[in-house]
């Protein structure tokens, strides 16, 4: 007898001959992050099992933050021929908690001298016995035993939802604009989440924003990548551009402007790593760079596609999300947004595609971009 | 490097570092056990308390070794809130660090009435303001000796003497982490009870500290425990920062014409920077009588301290801001905007703090930075 992990997938089910790559990369996924724990991850009858693991309370956690995962129950594993051992084990696996419960079997074994009802039926009445205190309920249960009959037997109560998605590496790369604030993480998370590595881009204007805003992004990369796994963070110095555009351009346009140049240069950076497209934390009208028109205005200058996760989510939502993968008390540090010389009073909130362009033509775009790429540092996270 | 934030820490001198060593590698016992090396290191501990003690005009058994200043100053005020029987009033100084302004609000919180005390616009506290607002009900009034944020120092013999007269029972605790051997104390003479200092600002260890609690004054200890400290404060006495605070403290005092100094190059820095348009000192000036040594705010119109700060980090000068920046809203100092400054000029203000490890040369090349980064950043000021 032994505690392993059972962990069942989600949307790998439904793909047809390319199923082996897909369950490939999920599997290389999870034994990557519970490596160091000692975990051995294998495969029976089309389900994964972690086992070996000295922590399964970290194991279980760290799995279920894959890309892929659905759900993963921490299990017994037991020899199924000892009937009356599984209902002792079932029970006192019971005993400790409060409320109703049901017994669910599985019976993948078809030799098995007892069917499914039989099964529920015997060792909820082991329970019972040993638990009076519990009640069963078969509609609205608190709690489920499972108990499935296998190569083994394996019998879990407790479920801890993954997150979903697609295995990491199974969708292509994308390039993040990380900024530190809270939407882009977020972004970052939900394109992750179709199996799409990420590369990210930061741009930094020291001395306007300090080391510290730096350091900020560099741990809400390091967060993403307890999810996505390695990445790399690409700081582009951005002082020269922000001063240039603030000295020659009309400052309602500035920080559109400015917004144009972090596309453009995201996208060369991202064709230098291999990336196929953008991704950014925008919603519609949240700021006035974020206007269906800006929006064109900052689309227009780069040929990638720019993916928006976010484009159709409240604030409060976005917020509940980066609480949820745990970015958002990074990003609610306030080393953010120091560049008010930069913000201008009355940002254009319908600005035109042609005024975008007169109103940057006083730069040498072309200097200033290969200045900021010339001087981009990276940074390997995770 | 040249290191400019000597009041946030110092680098502990070199016989520091060494005392220490020494006293881990071969001093290690506790000084309160029995055996012989035990005593040995008993009697380092209190060859540290006699020190602090001659510094500050009181007894070596008056000395109460903490963890730092912040232990100091929540033992003093807690500690006396806790001896009380009935509420009283707590009265501070409208400057006070975090230290003391938080145990205060924590008092109050205890049910304990809370007065805060005015300064001028020079930053020093104002005592005909002070004689209005003290009652006979005071119990304890808490001032620093010496602003971290513009160097005033404080009027702690005149308050002393003006509570004394109101509310003769009442303590005056002094937080002295800022102006211990830096500025002269002597408790009896000035009518100190607790004072309060660290030894990283004086190029000594972090992790250690003293209270000097005078006679007779009663405090409920915030640890218990074993009992040392004479039960004002049990734990393990930190031996070897002890052995460095005293090795600090020796020669911090041996080099007081040194430290005196500091203010020479505090006017320097000032004067060089005398053809920069828009700069103000906060506090009073280098060469009035009330300016410490070391400390030096100076705000800069037109030009964020932060932004500054960085600036100034790049090229290899390290200062502090008297401010931290909020996201959205911008937190500016507490103790500049107490003074009468507007948000802006708290905003654009850095402080510069001098150690015995600086050279006068460095206040040159200090300014010549400071001046063409302010000219830089001035140059793109918000339309």
């Amino acid at each position: 007898m032994r505690t392993i992990l059972l962990v069942r997938f989600g949307e790998v089910f439904l793909k047809g001959q390319n199923r082996p790559f897909f369950m490939k990369k999920l599997i290389d996924r999870i034994k990557e992050v519970v490596g160091d724990l000692g975990g051995r991850v294998w495969m029976r009858e089309g389900r994964i099992y972690v086992s070996d693991c000295a922590d399964m309370d970290e194991c279980a956690r760290r799995v279920s933050r894959v890309f892929g995962v659905h759900s993963v129950s921490p299990a017994v594993e037991m020899d199924k021929a000892d009937f009356a051992a599984v209902c002792e084990q079932a029970a006192a696996m019971m005993a400790p908690l409060t409320g109703t419960f049901k017994v669910l079997a599985r019976r993948s074994d078809k030799r098995y001298p007892l069917d499914s009802p039989a099964i529920m039926r015997e060792a909820g009445g082991v329970i019972l016995e040993r638990a009076p205190h519990l009640t069963v309920d078969v509609n609205h249960p608190d709690h489920v035993m499972t108990i499935e009959i296998r190569d083994h037997a394996y019998l879990s109560v407790e479920r801890v939802m993954g997150v979903g998605g697609m295995p990491m590496g199974t969708n292509g790369k994308a390039c993040l604009l990380l900024s530190g604030g809270i939407d882009s993480p977020v972004a970052g998370f939900m394109i992750a989440k179709r199996g799409v590595e990420l590369c990210c881009v930061h741009y930094h204007s020291f001395p306007y924003t300090s080391e510290r805003a730096k350091e900020k992004v560099l741990e809400l990369a390091r967060q993403l990548s307890e999810y996505s796994g390695k990445l790399r963070v690409l700081v582009v110095p951005f002082t020269e551009i922000q001063l240039e555009i603030h000295e020659r351009c009309p400052e309602n346009m500035t920080t559109l402007i400015m917004r144009r140049f972090m596309m453009r240069i995201a996208e060369r950076l991202a064709l230098s790593e291999g990336a196929q497209a953008l991704v950014t934390g925008e919603s519609i009208g949240q700021v006035a760079s974020q206007t269906m028109e800006a929006l064109a205005c900052t689309d227009e200058v780069v040929s990638l596609p720019v993916f928006r996760p976010l484009i159709g989510m409240d604030k409060s939502e976005i917020v509940e999300r980066a609480e949820a993968i745990g970015t958002f008390e990074t990003s609610s540090l306030p080393y953010e947004d120091c560049c008010t010389i930069f913000t201008p009073k009355h940002p254009a909130t319908h600005p035109r595609r042609e005024q975008a362009r007169a109103a940057e033509e006083a730069l040498d775009a072309e200097a200033l971009i290969a200045a900021a790429i010339e001087g981009t540092q990276a940074y390997e996270i995770g | 490097m040249i290191y400019l934030d000597n009041s946030a820490t110092t680098r502990p001198f070199d016989g520091v570092i060494e005392a220490m060593a020494s006293s881990m590698r071969e001093g290690y016992y506790n000084p309160s056990a029995a055996y012989g090396p035990a005593i040995a290191a008993e009697r380092e501990v209190r060859a540290c308390r006699r020190a602090i003690a001659e510094q500050l005009g009181a007894r070596e058994e008056e000395i109460v070794f903490t963890s730092g200043g912040t232990e100091g100053d929540n033992l003093a005020i807690l500690g006396a809130a806790q001896a009380l029987r009935s509420p009283g009033v707590f009265a501070c100084s409208d400057i006070e660090h975090p230290a003391v302004a938080e145990t205060i609000a924590r008092v109050e919180r205890m049910g304990h009435e809370v007065l805060r005390l005015p300064v001028d616009a020079r930053g020093v506290l104002d005592l005909a303001a002070c004689e209005r607002l003290l009652s006979p009900r005071v119990a304890l009034v808490s001032c620093m000796q010496v602003s971290n944020e513009t160097g005033a120092v404080q009027p702690v013999e005149a308050l002393s003497r003006l509570v004394k007269r109101i509310a003769p029972g009442a303590l005056v605790h002094v937080d002295g982490v800022q102006g211990f051997l830096r500025v002269p104390m002597h408790m009896a003479r000035m009518g100190v009870d607790l004072y309060t200092i660290s030894a990283h600002k004086i190029h000594g260890p972090k992790g250690v500290g003293a209270l000097a609690v005078r006679g007779g004054v009663r405090l409920a200890p915030q640890m218990t425990g074993g009992g040392q400290e004479r039960g004002l404060r049990s734990g393990t006495l930190n031996g070897a920062g002890i052995v460095g605070l005293h090795a600090a403290v020796r020669e911090m005092a041996a080099r007081r014409a040194e430290v005196e100094a500091l203010r020479g190059m505090k006017r320097r820095l000032l004067d060089d920077l005398s053809g920069l348009p828009g700069v103000t000192v906060n506090g009073p000036l280098p060469q009035e009588a009330d300016s410490a040594p070391h400390i030096l705010s100076l705000s800069f119109e037109g030009v964020r301290g932060e932004v500054l700060r960085n600036a100034l980090e790049a090229e290899g000068v390290i200062v502090s801001t008297g401010s931290a920046c909020a996201s959205h809203k911008q937190k500016v100092s507490d103790a500049l905007l107490a003074m009468g400054r507007t948000r802006e000029q708290a905003d654009g203000t850095i402080r510069v703090s001098l150690g015995l490890m600086n050279a006068p040369g460095e206040m040159d090349e200090a300014a010549a930075r400071i001046a063409s980064a302010c000219e830089q950043l001035r140059r793109y000021r918000r339309r």
